[in-house]
């Protein structure tokens, strides 16, 4: 990609400018990003992808420095005055310049761990998300991304299942956890229910053993539930482009749903940031601090579960030695840390932990939207496509950690994680099978 | 005018209105602006852990310590020395004599450990600050993002500590017509400048240095109070 295939006039390079220098006004968190880093490196020291490949523009503060440099050239006398001596990081906004800004700001994956070392805790994935939030604004999202996001807003899910396929496909495994479990274990949809659980349908499509452990799960633990033939995807890509608009518009179906069915909770499965957007970034922030019902994760509701007792679970059905992936919105960004710990204890034989674990874990390298990305969009010669480098450069420090264990299952609760590491491990050869906890909670329960 | 006139006379009143205004503007655009909900966790619960978790980065620099061994070693010795220096510079504006009573020590006792601290003090913070600078030039992920900002304000910095130490180690310097001219100061009184050329550079630069705080990443001051607890909003 470059200047020429992407026309951009000189009004929209004015947009960027000005939505830069805007920042003036706010949010809070912008301005003293702008205004207090210290340029110190321990954000670079601390960052998966700058550990893996230490190239300037891997190194989060010089990528923030893309906005930050044109903020600081828009502002003060001082500044500009400085930015004449001696020149500044992204002093100066060309066409070329927006070519960097896609690539750079599509190779940060937002998992911020910059932001637990940072003195001033600095969380460059806010700086990250603002870049593709003005990108977005100008068309320029990654085509699988913005693809997604229309398919999403056509057909209600993101990828895009239609209703009677869904139905089909929710049949089909029931007919499975028939066969599987000898019990009839309902998949309920549209019903009035307690709980409206909802996950990612990348993760229905590609990973049904989850769902299937999930409906289990709300079997054994007697739990009132069902699906929403109209919000089964809390998946939502408007968080990973910046764009706002779809985020609401998407977290509105799961709004919706939960206001028709009348249910007290609202569950999300294994996926982070389906989770994130629905507890902390919508959920009450969008439709109000009343909402009539509560927004939680089947990973809490599981351990809550497994505390009270009555769950007879046999974990010599999962006898391979387990280790335990925290993806980056579970742990950093929602404080889920110890629950999957308690459900995977209670499922399998050989618990190992990775180094470091829990909120300073290492990021899979598909986070913020990389792991389904795979195209060359962005590169120059002599580059590889956005897929090479999460196998080569952004993967790294995970499969590091994966194979120090000797773990063969990694227990990973969130869809890209899950798709990271699995395109990780095969690509470097590695024998070791990627999947969820409730896979193994449908193993080793004893109905 | 004279250049101690300037310095001494004019000056610290810019110096003070440039300041106090520089900061209550910036804080106040921060406090106006928008709150973004952006938790990390886990969360410090309840203000007895937040505070704990804000001591932990302020007085031992947590971040850098778990996270960059070779910044923490630099720039912890140079911060909590700069403390230390800091409080040690209201024994030059002014004097302690009912203090020293209360302790019982002799003035002749006072004056020598405050020579050997601030003299250690002022080494410490030439040392420091130089491998700060040097490992900014050495350290490639370092030298990568810095620029023209970052490498003026350390040298800055710099040149306070050592027109300072010029005059803590040069030839014999009274303070007192120095307290004499900061407690007239303090009242808005005038008084006669020191005339040392040492003094007058060293309180120039260090006026430059208060003066360019409220527009430069020395905000990081007040603004990490701000930065750290975003983090904590649930």
């Amino acid at each position: 990609m470059n200047g020429q295939e992407y026309p951009i006039d000189q009004a929209e390079m004015n947009k960027v400018v000005e939505a830069v220098r805007a920042i003036k006004d706010g949010p809070r968190v912008l301005q003293l990003y702008m205004d207090i880093c210290a340029k110190c490196g321990t954000c670079a020291k601390q960052c998966h992808v700058s550990c893996s490949e230490p190239l300037r523009r891997n190194n989060p503060a010089s990528r923030s420095d893309h906005i930050r440099g044109l903020y600081k050239m828009n502002h003060s006398v001082l500044q500009k005055l400085a930015a004449l001596l001696c020149g500044s990081i992204g002093a100066s906004l060309k066409k070329e310049t927006l070519d960097e800004w896609f690539r750079d700001f599509y190779e940060c994956s937002g998992c911020r761990r910059c932001a637990k070392f940072c003195p001033f805790g600095i969380d460059n994935s806010v700086i990250t998300r603002k870049g593709r939030t003005i990108l977005h604004s100008l068309g320029l999202t990654p085509a699988k991304i913005r693809a997604t996001q229309k398919t999403s807003d056509q057909f209600g899910n993101n990828e895009g299942i239609p209703l009677q396929v869904f139905m089909d496909n929710m049949c089909f495994l029931e007919d499975e956890l028939l066969e599987e479990h000898g019990v009839r274990i309902r998949i309920p949809v549209d019903e009035r229910a307690d709980v409206l659980f909802a996950t990612a349908s990348a993760e229905i499509l590609a990973h049904a053993e989850t769902l299937m452990g999930c409906a289990t799960f709300f079997h054994v633990a007697g739990i009132s539930w069902t699906m929403s033939s109209e919000a089964f995807d809390a998946a939502n890509f408007g968080f990973f482009s910046g764009d706002d608009a779809h985020m609401k518009r998407k977290n509105k179906l799961l709004h919706d749903a939960c206001m028709k069915l009348k249910v007290k909770k609202l569950v999300i499965g294994e996926c982070g940031h389906a989770y994130r957007v629905a507890k902390h970034i919508g959920g009450t922030n969008y439709w109000g601090k009343e909402i009539p019902y509560e927004i939680t994760s089947i990973l809490i509701l599981a351990a809550e579960v497994l505390r009270k007792g009555g769950l007879k679970l046999d974990p010599s059905r999962n006898p391979m030695p387990v280790t335990y992936h925290d993806p980056c919105n579970f742990a950093r960004s929602a404080g889920i840390i110890e629950e999957p710990r308690e459900i995977l204890r209670a499922c399998v034989e050989d618990f190992r932990e990775m180094t470091p674990n829990r909120d300073l874990n290492w990021c899979c390298g598909g986070g913020g939207g990389l792991g389904p990305l795979d195209s060359c969009e962005g590169v120059r010669e002599g580059e590889s496509s956005f897929y090479e480098y999460r196998m080569q450069v952004t993967g790294k420090k995970k499969l590091e950690q994966i194979i120090s264990t000797g773990a063969r299952y990694v227990a990973a609760p969130c869809g890209n994680c899950k798709r990271q590491i699995t395109q990780l491990v095969n690509y470097h050869k590695h024998d070791v099978e990627v999947g969820g906890l409730f896979d193994l909670f449908d193993k080793a329960i004893i109905l | 005018m004279s250049v101690d006139k300037l310095v001494g006379g004019l000056l610290p009143y810019l110096t003070c209105i440039v300041f106090i205004l520089g900061i209550a503007y910036r804080v106040s655009r921060w406090n106006r602006a928008s709150v973004t909900r952006m938790p990390l966790f886990p969360i410090p619960s309840g203000r007895a852990q937040k505070w704990s978790q804000i001591a932990k980065e302020v007085l031992i620099f947590k971040g850098p310590l778990d996270g960059d061994k070779s910044l923490w070693i630099g720039t912890w010795i140079f911060h909590a020395t700069l403390a230390l220096v800091l409080v040690g510079h209201l024994g030059i504006v002014t004097d302690f004599p009912r203090l020293w009573n209360a302790l019982a020590h002799k003035k002749g006792e006072i004056d020598a450990v405050a020579a050997i601290a601030s003299g250690c003090a002022g080494v410490i913070l030439m040392a420091t600050g130089l491998y700060l600078l040097f490992r900014r030039l050495a350290v490639l992920r370092v030298r990568e993002i810095s620029s023209f900002e970052d490498y003026a304000s350390i040298a800055l910095v710099l040149a306070v500590v050592l027109t300072g130490d010029i005059m803590r180690f040069g030839s014999q310097f009274d303070l007192n017509p120095v307290r004499e001219y900061f407690k007239a100061l303090f009242y808005l009184r005038s008084a006669p400048v020191p005339s040392d050329p040492w003094f007058l550079l060293h309180f120039f630069l260090a006026q430059l240095l208060i003066m360019y705080i409220p527009f430069s990443k020395f905000l990081h001051i007040p603004g990490i109070f701000y930065s750290k607890s975003l983090l904590w909003q649930k």
